[in-house]
């Protein structure tokens, strides 16, 4: 006999896994198929084989100091293949899940956003701040700081007779700028927290990087650029184009943020823009992008599902946050263009609701995976794990 | 001992569909204690798929063995008829009393024939030999194979009509040549029926990512058979399909096909020992060649153990634990790569062979051709033995042997029920 090797499983990280969307984990009898099918892979100890036993084994530390649960991109090939139905490529969006969970700060709040039953109480804290706290605050601020506008609540915005801007009726900048600004500052850190937890793990298990972390990085961003490895998908090949329209999307939109923040305190030029500005063309050209983006991923899960399976309350959740911005945002500006104030605002006000979800909780839902992935690859492309380099 | 059941046609009590091993051992074992038994069968020759096979298990002898005795029993026993080239139509009525509707395709060879080969000689036509899995061609004028019970050739259908065909009646010095022969219909009256159609090798084609039929040196265990037969396409030299070459690099895909849900959800028992098996057919032909098997699981019924641990003590032969999930040919040397997770030692690896044997599973007769009556089936669409009676692997992929045994407990079952 070999000599033995103790290995103590942690039953509830399986039990983890198998109720964020990896129920057919233990189906799964190794043959390794999928090592094969995966064009995403390294030779060297492939994926998803590994993490297959590994989480039956509940190997939690294991799978989450290694990047490789990172180098997948869910195109499942392996699940297509898979001899057993054990859907490899959803057991790793599972523990992906639960490693963005576990570096996590605060972690009950990681918790929280992976569970279906606080959905309500978080959406609770942007209703509740956007709808009775910020309007009261905001009739507490004295006019001269306001620039002439006269904020009311939701009702009263609702059925004001004056043009619709929403800054002057309803929200005022400075405290959007502060609730946002606050979000993005606590994303930032939990983010800071959570990616420096997950580099010293991943050095701890694997060895500290030989080459230039620079470098490396230069390289990762290169390739998501033009989503080179996302491209090597077989089964699910569609969702590479779908996701680029995504992320461009986003770019765009970060874009016209920081833009649209020049104007605001660099030029003092107050909103609403009109249309032909270069920074309103960009904004909306993004929104309808990302529109065309999301409504594709969406399709082409629906599409891919007999063969790829539907995906997590995790995925659909951003998802559904996504969609939620992309329609609130394009649907504020119709409406307000249209003059359709009973709308207008509760739209806008679910516009401001699903973009603060989407900043607050960014370390915790699946947005997430931009910081981890970024970190895994730029990981394993600086110790020679990932040998492509763009 | 003898029941006073001597009865005609019309009054047979057993039939059993399907003349392969299991067929003939449950009409054999039935008509040897008295009963009267028709087997159909709708290939030219009894024998079915053990006919194909080179060497079986448990002894390794040639079928002509195992087949040739059973033949005799045939022949000497009146109350076996059989009828080739028959399928059924139609079972009405129910355990004691049912009628069964028969279709006999016609032969166009009657009994006069010799077997002297001249129609063979005088065929202009070849056609793929089905025998050989289409790996070499036959005249439309054959003999199934040169063991085949009955000893008489076959015209093909194909050719009926054509001026090929009278070439081949005017060639007969016998007068065994009927190309006026049609398909003929008919009704019998049994008490019990035993399904013994067997199975089909599992269409390999389906599992796309292992591309057989566009990799040339890419062959099933059922073509390696044929291949290492010495009535086989190559007179028994194992060659590769692409350019005759001896093949002196040979491995084995298990489980192609077989447990997996996609395609043969269960295990079809055989393929493990059929590898271990076919690695001495290449390994007795040439004491430098090497073999390789690819496997998830190596499973080795009863007393099979053995066989596995006599392969396994062979220094050429290596076992990689890992199952093959993307097959591609070498274009200038038209070798065979095979790509695999060594799961023992965790790396991905891309193989070389000369000749890559897929091991492909037991599909029912019946995913292709349903029992024409009231037949339960499996979630894997195996016959359930109720009111119509099921062996073989039809019912259960099995061995040679184990076919033999369950086939003499059916016996018995369709004895009971003709008796009940």
């Amino acid at each position: 006999m070999a000599e033995g090797k103790l290995i103590s499983p942690d039953l509830d990280f399986v039990k983890k896994i198998v109720n964020s969307g990896g129920e057919s984990l233990k189906k799964c009898y190794q043959c390794a198929t999928c090592s094969v099918v995966c064009n995403m892979t390294p030779d060297d100890k492939p994926f998803p084989r590994k993490e297959m036993i590994q989480a039956q084994w509940g190997l939690k530390d294991k799978l989450f100091a290694n990047p490789d649960i990172w180098l997948c991109h869910q195109c499942s090939d392996c699940t297509a293949f898979c001899p057993r139905g054990a859907k490899p490529g959803e057991v790793l969006g599972a523990i992906r899940k639960l490693s963005i969970e576990h570096y996590s700060f605060p972690r009950f709040l990681g918790r929280m956003v992976g569970d279906p039953k606080f959905l309500i109480f978080l959406l609770a804290i942007p209703v509740v701040l956007f709808g009775i706290i910020a309007p009261i605050v905001a009739q507490m601020i004295p006019p001269q700081y306001l620039e002439g506008s006269t904020p009311g609540n939701l009702f009263q915005a609702m059925t004001s007779t004056e043009p619709i801007v929403y800054a002057e009726r309803f929200m005022p900048v400075p405290i959007i700028d502060t609730i946002f600004g606050l979000s993005a500052l606590f994303a930032a850190f939990g983010f800071f927290l959570g990616i420096t937890r997950y580099w010293k793990d991943l050095a701890g298990a694997n060895g500290k990087p030989k080459g230039s972390i620079f470098s490396a990085g230069v390289a990762t961003i290169t390739e998501f650029l033009a989503h080179k490895k996302f491209k090597k998908c077989d089964v699910t090949v569609d969702r590479s184009q779908s996701h680029l329209f995504v992320f461009y999307g986003f770019v765009g939109l970060a874009i016209t943020t920081t833009w649209a923040i020049f104007y605001l305190y660099g030029l003092h030029r107050p909103s609403p823009y009109p249309l032909y500005d270069p920074m309103k063309i960009l904004g909306n050209a993004s929104g309808i992008g990302l529109l065309l983006g999301i409504s594709w991923v969406i399709g082409n899960r629906r599409r891919n599902a007999p063969k790829a399976g539907m995906g997590s309350y995790y995925d659909w959740l951003f998802i559904s946050v996504v969609l939620t911005i992309v329609v609130s945002g394009l649907l504020s500006e119709l409406l307000r263009l249209f003059g359709i104030a009973q709308l207008a605002y509760p739209v806008y006000f679910i516009h401001l609701t699903a973009i603060f979800f989407l900043f607050a909780y960014a370390p915790f839902s699946k947005m997430a995976h931009m910081v981890y992935r970024t970190t895994a690859l730029v990981f394993a492309k600086s110790t020679g794990r990932d040998k492509e380099i763009a | 001992m003898a029941d006073e059941k001597t009865g005609t046609p019309e009054t047979g009590t057993i039939l059993v569909v399907g003349g392969g091993i299991s067929g003939i051992t449950t009409a054999l074992e039935a008509a040897e204690v008295g009963y009267e038994v028709f087997i159909v069968e709708k290939n030219p020759y009894l024998g079915g798929r053990v006919a194909q096979l080179n060497k079986y298990f448990p002894k390794l002898c040639p079928p002509t063995c195992g087949l040739e005795i059973n033949f005799q029993r045939i022949k000497k026993n009146k109350l076996v008829k059989w009828f080739t080239l028959t399928e059924v139509e139609k079972i009405s009525g129910g355990p004691g009393n049912y009628d069964v509707t028969l279709k006999q395709s016609p032969r166009h060879v009657n009994g006069n024939c010799t077997c002297c080969g001249k129609c063979g000689e005088a065929c202009d036509v070849e056609v793929s030999n089905t025998f050989n899995f289409g790996m070499d061609k036959r005249k439309a004028a054959y003999l199934p194979h040169e063991m085949s019970f009955p000893q008489r050739y076959v015209i093909d259908p194909s050719i009926i009509g054509t001026a090929s065909a009278q070439k081949c009646r005017d060639a007969c010095p016998y007068n065994a040549v009927d190309l006026e022969e049609k398909a003929k219909t008919f009704t019998i009256k049994v008490a019990s029926i035993v399904w013994a159609t067997g199975w089909n090798p599992y269409d390999a084609t389906k599992m796309t990512n292992l591309s057989f039929g566009k990799v040339g040196n890419l062959i099933t265990n059922m073509m390696m058979e044929r291949l290492a037969a010495v009535n086989g396409p190559t007179g028994g030299k194992i060659v590769r399909p692409s350019d005759g070459k001896a093949v002196n690099d040979i491995a084995f895909v298990q489980c192609a096909g077989s447990r997996d849900e996609n395609h043969l959800a269960f295990c079809s028992y055989i393929c493990c020992l059929a590898s271990l098996k076919q690695t001495t057919y290449i390994r007795e032909a040439n004491p430098e060649s090497k073999a390789t098997i690819y496997y998830i699981d190596l499973r080795t019924p009863g007393r099979y153990e053995k066989f596995y641990k006599k392969v396994k003590a062979d220094g050429n032969v290596s076992f990689v634990k890992g199952k093959v999930a993307k097959i591609e040919e070498d274009p200038a040397t038209k070798d065979v790569i095979v790509t695999v997770e060594d799961t023992l030692s965790g790396k991905k690896i891309q193989s070389r062979h000369e000749m890559v044997v897929l091991a492909t599973g037991m599909e029912p007769s019946t995913a292709q051709v349903k029992v024409p009556g009231n037949a339960k089936y499996d979630d894997n669409g195996f016959v359930v033995p109720a009111e119509i009676l099921a062996t073989g692997c039809v019912k259960k992929p099995s061995d040679v042997m184990s076919s033999g045994q369950t086939a003499t407990g059916t016996a018995l079952k369709a004895i009971q029920m003709v008796r009940r």
